[in-house]
């Protein structure tokens, strides 16, 4: 990784001692023209920097040493701060809150009471059990959508297609990956929800097999808010990541062993499954759990689609549900008028939970994508 | 508890760090005065008492609207039902009053309450009074009253066009799942003479903390005493039992949307939306009031309900509108309130909340039919308006 | 040695395969022109120029120029605050620290990625907005914005240097330059196209988010003031989330419409940060080929 010139804190400050002698702006204007003085134009910048500090060098290092540790510092920030305040819900919680699923904020009219020394209203009780089943059953539909189309967009980018129409296809993936949180909501439930419940869902509902597994496709199809649409929308937006990891992990597969498979007379698919995927595979599953870590953390979509109902769990694969995230987005403004902070400290138990999932699946990701190639992974949301 | 301290120290200092990327670029922060000790007077200047005549409070509120001179800017957030009514009223406010803006945001009543409260605001917006341990949290945080609203129950049953009843028994063992089916015998009791189809009823509620949940949860609370009250009580965010029929919606939007795309189904609904629910042929049902009247809202029975009950409000205006006593009061009725900290930062800026409030509830100016029935709120009726105005003098 | 049947049976495999390549192209393409289509077509037949110059508010829903203006601020903050600490440190991890010393950082950049926006929206709320009172403001979006984007650009700052020939290093460190003066020409100038591009795209996730901005930068139908605390600033995504479910005549068109703003100047940003690549590739072509 580290392949290039690497500064070693003291041999280069010796180098670059202040007033060296060959100040490069001296030979800068006669020099413009040639390859040299490409590097020693316009030094009047530094020489600023070097009044006020005469040692701006060593002092700017450090600065920049400061800054690359702000990320680590948020990032334990976030992790204290959240379990910080989710102490109180902890205590009086418990372990009950991994094994039921009400959902209730209780009555905030009505005088606090006290558990385990913490202040709550009375009849507040929080089970997350439905919110992650509801934040890992829409992102495993958004995955199972998401990865074959990912997989076969990345195929044909690689292999196939002219150098002109897979830019333009890099550049839909792009746009897919800008397109924000909120217009897909906006568009899942003005446009695809509405949709799939009057034109797609009551037929698939109808013609389903009545046999496990896949009656979850029976039953009332609703509004269009719910499970399958929301699942649908993440997978729209997991589709990117997934899609460029993988584009970049098969442009990593050597020519030669494509070249030796071809040799052999293997057809276009016999390469793909014998030679690319077996290559990077490892890399492919790290790309869907990076996929799945951002799904599980999508908030305003989900929230617009999902139908947001707490504390039950989805019938079918169209009933309404919610996410951790979707709940939090909805809820902290009514967890605000409860005077005991108790809605709060829930809600961000429920942030801590959420943040677990994704770090871990985001961790579990890089691992196996690094394994494969430490440049194809990207950060985010794969732009 | 004093572990617990050392804890939250620790912890804060590590967000602190974390959130050590705005010391970079934020230096301002520090300079963000925030002056909350101003002289203090506490003397609320009663000159009326409450429930005083017309004239009265029409020359009271006229005196109380200009604001004093130089610019002010004001925000506002809270309430996303008061909110439209606040985008109407601050440009008219303006452009009566130059000098004074007044930036409105639609965020939520439990913001409109905290935002308030911390001070981050001039005015927060609450569709639900104060209650006790918020007034004890935060002392000196006003619940004024600037206009009327009630809630609707909408149901979508095809082809039925008859006139339905519901009262707050039936509607909490519907929203109970003891009743699932509109045939059921206890809706054919109160519905003597219509038929009602066999028809699974699909009850909708708020996803989102609501106005509107606190107000219907609050309605079968007090009219199903001891059945939901008991058992589920009250709240912004929706305590009631998970049945399986259920389906939760976004929004007041979502509700009449989900409403109009579920045959079946029973929806509470913000008078606000009235335009919508009629646009997409919402059925509207008559609610049983506390003497057995059964009615839809309109002008009249909301005013009847909230003189009904002006006469046990408390000076503090922390009262709920639900099932009062008169028998021509439409049942589902609130307050709409502006939440003021009684202590602003200056006096200038105090008379200029005071000011734009005023002008807010005037019926001569913010309370005209033109802003209000665009939401169909209706005006705060004389004698609510002289105990509002009388808080408004306590902001100092 | 292979049957005429066993060869069929591969072309055919050979075919299927590419038709479902084709058609997964098909899954990414049509669902977001849909996607665009329905949205414009919300927004399109309600359109009118002073949509962008009127303020939010008012009888009929006003326009949305405070909201743009305060969108553009955010932004724009964002790219100072997030552009020096996420450009300075991948400078670091890339270029200064010790090697192998910068893995914990650098993991931690990317792992700091992977949090939901909504914790950080949460936290910020709860810690700069209520805990130090900032109010909402302008400062608390930034930092928590600023967060969530530092990973980007610090990646993509990385990669851009991790790219430049070491021999341009060794001929600045052979003119005798300082470390600083090295860096700056001989590796931060031939890396500046990938940084902005990177930063390009960070500003473009920016600007789209919501659930961050929500409870820190508020809400506000004025335009942005010069406060960085206790003044909310209004954004092009308030009036998706709440417009879209309001009553009044005009909302849910003026909610179309922010989304098709929003939808072209991510567009517009795309498309800059690929212009940016293709001229400073010429320019380097040029250069490097010169022969001069």
């Amino acid at each position: 990784m580290q392949a290039t010139w690497v500064f070693d804190g003291r041999s280069s400050t010796t180098v670059s001692a202040p007033g060296d002698v060959l100040a490069p702006s001296r030979i800068d204007e006669r020099d413009s023209g040639n390859g040299v003085g490409q590097f020693a134009r316009n030094d009047r910048p530094m020489s600023i920097l070097k009044k006020v500090f005469p040692k701006g060098d060593t002092l700017l290092v450090w600065f920049c040493k400061f800054l690359s540790y702000l990320p680590l510092l948020a990032l334990l920030g976030i992790v204290g701060e959240l379990f910080f305040q989710a102490l109180p819900s902890i205590k009086v919680s418990g372990f009950g809150f991994f094994t039921t699923s009400d959902w209730k904020p209780g009555s905030s009219y009505a005088n606090p009471i006290s558990t385990s020394g913490v202040m709550h209203p009375p009849g507040a009780h929080f089970g997350i059990v439905p919110l992650i089943v509801g934040t890992i059953s829409t992102s495993l539909i958004a995955i199972v959508i998401a990865v074959p189309v990912s997989i076969g967009a990345a195929i044909i980018i690689v292999e196939k297609l002219p150098a002109k129409l897979s830019g333009f296809l890099g550049l839909s993936l792009e746009v897919l990956a800008g397109v924000p949180s909120v217009v897909f909501g906006l568009w899942g439930v003005l446009v695809l929800g509405p949709f799939l419940s009057h034109h797609i869902t009551p037929f698939i509902s109808k013609h389903a097999p009545n046999v496990p597994v896949l009656n979850i496709f029976k039953g009332p199809t609703g509004a269009g808010e719910g499970l399958l649409t929301s699942g649908l929308v993440l997978s729209l937006m997991i589709i990117p990541i997934i899609a460029s990891t993988c584009r970049e992990l098969f442009r990593q597969v050597p020519v030669t062993a494509r070249e030796g498979a071809r040799a052999l007379g293997m057809t276009d698919y016999e390469v793909v499954r014998k030679v690319d995927i077996p290559w990077v595979s490892s890399g492919i599953i790290g790309a869907s759990v990076l996929g799945l870590g951002r799904a599980l953390g999508e908030t305003m979509a989900v929230a617009m689609i999902s139908g947001s109902v707490t504390g039950t769990f989805p019938a079918n694969i169209y009933s309404t549900m919610s996410t951790i995230a979707a709940t939090i987005v909805s809820q902290l403004d009514s967890a605000l008028t409860d005077s005991t902070n108790f809605f709060v400290s829930s809600l961000a138990e429920a942030g801590l939970v959420l943040l677990a999932m994704s770090l871990m699946a985001n961790l579990f990701a890089r691992f196996l994508v690094k394994r494969v190639s430490g440049t194809a992974l990207p950060v985010g949301r794969g732009v | 508890m004093a572990e617990a301290k050392k804890i939250k120290g620790r912890f804060l200092k590590l967000g602190w760090l974390g959130t050590g990327l705005a010391a970079l670029s934020i230096v301002a922060a520090a300079c963000s005065s925030n002056s909350g000790s101003s002289p203090t007077t506490t003397k609320a200047g009663s000159t009326t008492q409450a429930g005083g005549s017309g004239q009265n409070v029409t020359s009271e509120l006229q005196s109380l609207e200009k604001p004093p001179t130089g610019s002010i800017a004001l925000s506002e957030t809270g309430s996303t039902l008061l909110f439209p009514l606040f985008q109407l009223w601050a440009p008219a406010y303006n452009s009566a009053y130059p000098n004074v803006t007044v930036t409105p945001a639609g965020t939520g009543s439990g913001t409109g309450i905290a935002q308030a409260a911390a001070g981050a605001v001039q005015i927060g917006a609450s569709d639900a009074y104060l209650s006790s341990s918020q007034v004890s949290k935060y002392p000196g945080l006003l619940n004024i009253p600037v206009a009327i609203s009630a809630q609707q129950i909408n149901y979508n049953i095809p082809n039925f066009t008859g006139k339905l009843q519901l009262s707050g028994s039936v509607l909490s063992e519907i929203y109970q799942g003891k009743i699932t089916n509109w045939n059921d015998s206890k809706i054919a009791a109160i519905n003597p003479g219509v038929t009602l189809p066999n028809l699974t009823i699909v009850p909708l509620h708020r996803s989102d903390g609501s106005g509107d949940t606190f107000l219907f949860t609050q309605y079968l609370s007090k009219s199903d005493a001891n059945g939901w009250g008991t058992n589920y009580s009250y709240n912004t965010t929706w305590t009631g039992p998970a049945i399986s029929s259920a389906l939760a919606e976004n929004g007041n939007g979502g509700m009449v949307s989900g409403c109009k795309a579920t045959p079946g189904c029973i929806a509470y609904i913000g008078i606000s939306f009235l335009d919508q629910t009629n646009a997409d042929g919402l059925g509207e049902a008559y609610i049983q009031n506390a003497s057995g009247k059964y009615m839809q809202p309109d002008s009249t029975n909301i005013e009847a309900e909230v003189n009904s009950l002006v006469g046990q409000t408390p000076a503090n205006q922390a009262m709920s509108l639900i099932y009062g006593p008169d028998a021509g009061g439409y049942p589902i009725v609130n307050y709409e309130y502006a939440i003021v900290n009684s202590t602003q930062s200056d006096a200038n800026t105090a008379k200029a909340v005071a000011a734009f409030l005023a002008w807010c509830m005037d019926p001569a100016n913010g309370g005209q039919a033109s802003y209000l029935s665009k939401v169909h709120f209706e005006p705060l009726p004389s004698q609510a308006l002289s105990q509002s105005v009388t808080q408004l003098k306590q902001i100092h | 040695m292979f049957s005429k049947s066993h060869l069929l049976r591969r072309k055919i495999l050979d075919k299927a395969m590419w038709a479902l390549a084709t058609f997964s192209l098909v899954c990414i393409v049509a669902p977001l022109a849909w996607l665009v289509w329905g949205v414009v077509g919300r927004a399109l037949p309600h359109w009118n120029w002073s949509l962008l110059t009127t303020k939010p508010g008012g009888a009929n829903g006003g326009g949305l120029s405070t909201l743009i203006v305060g969108t553009l601020v955010i932004t724009a903050g964002v790219a100072v605050v997030a552009g020096i600490i996420g450009i300075g440190s991948g400078l670091y991890l890339s270029e200064l620290c010790p090697e192998g010393k910068g893995k914990i950082l650098r993991t931690a950049s990317e792992v700091l990625s992977g949090v939901p926006a909504i914790v950080l929206g949460f936290l910020g709320y709860t810690v700069l907005v209520v805990e130090f009172k900032w109010g909402f403001s302008l400062g608390a979006a930034l930092v928590v914005l600023s967060i969530m984007v530092v990973p980007y650009i610090a990646k993509a700052t990385e990669v851009a240097i991790l790219q430049v020939p070491t021999a341009f290093r060794e001929a600045a460190e052979g003119l005798g330059m300082t470390r600083w003066q090295t860096l700056r020409r001989a590796v931060l100038k031939p890396a500046a196209p990938g940084i902005v591009t990177g930063l390009i795209i960070a500003l473009a996730i920016a600007m789209g988010e919501t659930a961050p901005l929500l409870y820190t930068a508020g809400a506000s139908n004025n335009f942005p003031t010069s406060h960085i605390t206790h003044s909310p600033v209004g954004f092009l995504t308030y009036a998706v989330w709440t417009d879209y479910n309001q009553p009044l005549a005009g909302s849910a068109e003026l909610s179309a419409t922010a989304a098709v703003l929003l939808l072209v100047i991510v567009l517009m940003l795309i498309l800059l940060s690929r212009l940016v690549i293709r001229v400073s590739k010429k320019y380097s072509i040029n250069n490097s080929h010169g022969g001069r």
